[in-house]
C-alpha cells in the first residue's frame, strides 16, 4: 500500500531490470527478444530499442534498419562495415536509455476501420467459426469488440500487425497459401490479426474487407499508423462497402 | 534537356540499386540488385558511388542506346555486349558513343547482368531508393521503347585504341555455374529442429521453377520442425533458411517480405547470397555450414577488394579527367 499519495506509486520499487536475449541471425543480423517477463513491456522495449538504434543520435553507421515486432527486434547491418560485437555492444548502450514502463507513444491515435465481414469478402469467416465452435456472428462480434493496438508494421506493405480476438483458440494457417489476396482483406493466424494493404500471397485465414485504402505511395509516412495507435473494426452492409471504396484510411479526429 | 537512355529490346529487365535499406523497419522489403557484388563493382567501373541506380537484365537479352557519349560497365552473368558492331568486354568501363547500339544477349552462365551508366539514372525513389518493389506496385520491369533519364551529362573519355581494352582493371569476378557452394549459418531456432538439421548438408539441393527475387525453393532432404508451438511474426533476415508446409526448403531473398511465423533454421551468408542471385532454376546448389566469424571475415574481405578496385579506378578516372561521383543522388522522388 502506498501512504504517499503524492508520490508516484512505483517510484519506490527497484526498477525491472531491461532484459533481452541477444540470438545470432547470420552475419548481418541479430535478433533482440525480451525477455522482461511481461509481453507489454517486451513489446515497448523492442519498439524502443529500434528507435535508439536507427533515429536515435547515437545511432552507429552501419545499422541499416531494425524491425521491431511483438517480442523482438531483428537488427539488421552492413557486415562489410561492422560485427557483432560492436553491434551488440550498440545494444547494450542503448537499452541503458530505454523506459520499458513509458507508453510508446504519448498520444496514440485511433483508426476506425469498416469492415464487410464473410461472403466473398471474407470467405474463411464460417470455417474460422467451425473452428473455434461459435457462430460467424460471434466471430465478427468477437472482432469487432476490442480497441486494439497496432504492435508492428509487417508484410506485406506495411500492415498493421494486432493482437487477435479472443476465439479461445489459435487460428491456423492455411496448409497451401492463396497466390493472390487483394488488398483491404482484413485477416486472422494464430492469436493474431491484421489488414493486408497490397495484394499479395497470403497463408492467413480471411474474414472479411475493408474498402479503405490504406497505402499510399506517394504520401509520408505511406501507412496512416505507426505502432502504438489503435484500430477498431465495425461491420458495415455492402451497399457501405461500395460507397466507401477508395476513400483513404485517416485518424479520428481527436475531440 | 538530360540526356537519356531508350530501350530498344529486353525481356526482364528493372532500373534498380543496392535496395531499400531503411524499408525494413516499415514493413517494406529491401529488394535492390540480388547480385550485390555485381551491382557495386558496375558502379565502380563507370566512375559511379555503389549506390548508384543502374539496370539489372534478367535471363533474357537487351538492347539500348543513349543519345550522349557515355561511360558504361557490364558485370554479373555472362553475356555478349556488343557496342555498335564492336563486341566489348565485361567487367571493364566501356565507351559509348551517342546514339549507338549498346547490345547484351546470350546469356551463358548466371542470371542476372548490371548495366552501369556514369552519372547513373534518375529514376523515382522510394525512401531513397530506385529499387522495384512489385509487392507495392513501386516501379517496374522496363519495356522497349521507355526511355530513362541520366543524371546531368557526362564525359567521354578518349578511346584510341578502338575495339581494344579502355582499361583492364583486373576484377575478381565471381564464378558461376556447376553446382554452386552455399554457406549457411546456424539460425535463431535451429534447436526447433533437433537434430535433423544436419540434413541441409547431406546432398545437394535442386533450384525449383518457383524461385524468385523474394526466395529460392530447393528441392532436396528436408528437415523436421519438432516444435510445435504458434510462432508470434517477427522479423526475418535475408538469406533465412524455412522449412515452410510444402516439399520445399526455401531461402528468402532481397525480395522477402520482413516478418514471417516460419523459424528460421539456418541464414545463408551475403556473399552466398549473390551467388543464389545467379542461380537459374533447375540448377543445383550445396549447402555447406559456416561460422559467424568466418563470415564476418569474409564479408570484410570482400569489402577490401571493392575498396583496391575503387581507390584504383579513381586515380585513373581523375588521369582522364572523368568525376567519380561518390553520391548516389538523394533527390526527393520526382514524379513521372
Amino acid at each position: 500500500m502506498n501512504l504517499f499519495a503524492d508520490e508516484p506509486v512505483f517510484a519506490d520499487e527497484p526498477k525491472l531490470p531491461t532484459t533481452v536475449e541477444i540470438a545470432s541471425s547470420g552475419e548481418s543480423a541479430l535478433r533482440v527478444t525480451g525477455a522482461t517477463g511481461d509481453a507489454e513491456r517486451d513489446w515497448r522495449l523492442v519498439h524502443k530499442l529500434a528507435r535508439a538504434l536507427t533515429a536515435g543520435e547515437a545511432t552507429l553507421p552501419g545499422i541499416e534498419t531494425a524491425i521491431p515486432t511483438y517480442d523482438a527486434v531483428l537488427v539488421e547491418f552492413d557486415a562489410m562495415l561492422l560485427d557483432a560485437t560492436t553491434v551488440r555492444g550498440a545494444i547494450a548502450a542503448a537499452l541503458e536509455g530505454i523506459d520499458v514502463d513509458a507508453p510508446l507513444k504519448a498520444a496514440p491515435r485511433r483508426f476506425r476501420v469498416p469492415v464487410r465481414y464473410g461472403g466473398e469478402h471474407g470467405p474463411d469467416l464460417v470455417e474460422v467459426a467451425a473452428l473455434a465452435g461459435l457462430r460467424p456472428e460471434e466471430v465478427v462480434e468477437a472482432h469487432a469488440a476490442p480497441e486494439y493496438t497496432i504492435r508492428c508494421l509487417g508484410a506485406p506493405g506495411g500492415s498493421p500487425m494486432l493482437d487477435g480476438p479472443d476465439l479461445g483458440i489459435p487460428v491456423p494457417r492455411l496448409r497451401s497459401p492463396r497466390a493472390h489476396v487483394r488488398q483491404g482483406v482484413v485477416s486472422l493466424a494464430g492469436r493474431q490479426a491484421t489488414i493486408t494493404p497490397a495484394a499479395a500471397p497470403g497463408g492467413w485465414m480471411l474474414i472479411g474487407h475493408t474498402p479503405l485504402t490504406v497505402l499510399d505511395l506517394a504520401g509520408s509516412p505511406f501507412v496512416p499508423y505507426e505502432p502504438g495507435d489503435t484500430i477498431r473494426f465495425h461491420p458495415i452492409s455492402d451497399e457501405e462497402h461500395a460507397a466507401l471504396r477508395g476513400r483513404r484510411l485517416a485518424p479520428e479526429e481527436t475531440e | 534537356m538530360n540526356p537519356q537512355l531508350t530501350v530498344l529490346g529486353t525481356g526482364i529487365a528493372v532500373v534498380t540499386d543496392l535496395g531499400r535499406t531503411h524499408g525494413p523497419g516499415l514493413g517494406l522489403a529491401v529488394g535492390g540488385a540480388l547480385d550485390q557484388y555485381s551491382a557495386r563493382v558496375a558502379n565502380i567501373l563507370a566512375a559511379n558511388d555503389e549506390r548508384a541506380a543502374l539496370i539489372e537484365v534478367t535471363a533474357f537479352d537487351f538492347s539500348f542506346s543513349v543519345d550522349a557519349d557515355v561511360l558504361i560497365a557490364v558485370t554479373g552473368a555472362e553475356m555478349e555486349l556488343v557496342v555498335g558492331d564492336v563486341e566489348r568486354p565485361m567487367w571493364e568501363p566501356v565507351s559509348v558513343r551517342a546514339g549507338e547500339r549498346v547490345e547484351l544477349s546470350g546469356m551463358r552462365t548466371g542470371m542476372r547482368t548490371y548495366v552501369a551508366v556514369h552519372g547513373s539514372f534518375d529514376a523515382p525513389r522510394l525512401l531513397g531508393s530506385v529499387a522495384p518493389d512489385t509487392v507495392i506496385g513501386f516501379g517496374g520491369s522496363l519495356a522497349e521503347g521507355d526511355r530513362v533519364a541520366l543524371n546531368a551529362s557526362t564525359v567521354l573519355p578518349p578511346n584510341p585504341y578502338f575495339g581494344m581494352s579502355l582499361f583492364n582493371f583486373d576484377v575478381d569476378r565471381p564464378y558461376f555455374g556447376g553446382t554452386t557452394p552455399i554457406s549457411v549459418m546456424d539460425g535463431p531456432d535451429l534447436d526447433e529442429f533437433a537434430g535433423t538439421a544436419r540434413r541441409l548438408f547431406d546432398r545437394p539441393y535442386r533450384v525449383t521453377e518457383q524461385s524468385n527475387h523474394i526466395g529460392l525453393r530447393l528441392a532436396g532432404p528436408l528437415p523436421v520442425r519438432t516444435s510445435t508451438g504458434e510462432v508470434l511474426s517477427r522479423g526475418v533476415p535475408i538469406g533465412a533458411v524455412e522449412v515452410p508446409p510444402g516439399d520445399e526448403l526455401l531461402i528468402l531473398h532481397r525480395g522477402r517480405g520482413v516478418t514471417a511465423g516460419y523459424p528460421v533454421l539456418g541464414v545463408v551468408t551475403s556473399t552466398s547470397l549473390d551467388a543464389l542471385g545467379q542461380v537459374r532454376p533447375g540448377e543445383l546448389v550445396s549447402l555447406r555450414p559456416i561460422d559467424v566469424d568466418q563470415a564476418s571475415r569474409d564479408a570484410r574481405a570482400w569489402r577490401a577488394r571493392l575498396d583496391t578496385l575503387r581507390s584504383r579506378a579513381r586515380t585513373v578516372f581523375a588521369c582522364l579527367g572523368i568525376e567519380a561521383r561518390d553520391r548516389h543522388g538523394e533527390d526527393p522522388a520526382r514524379p513521372r
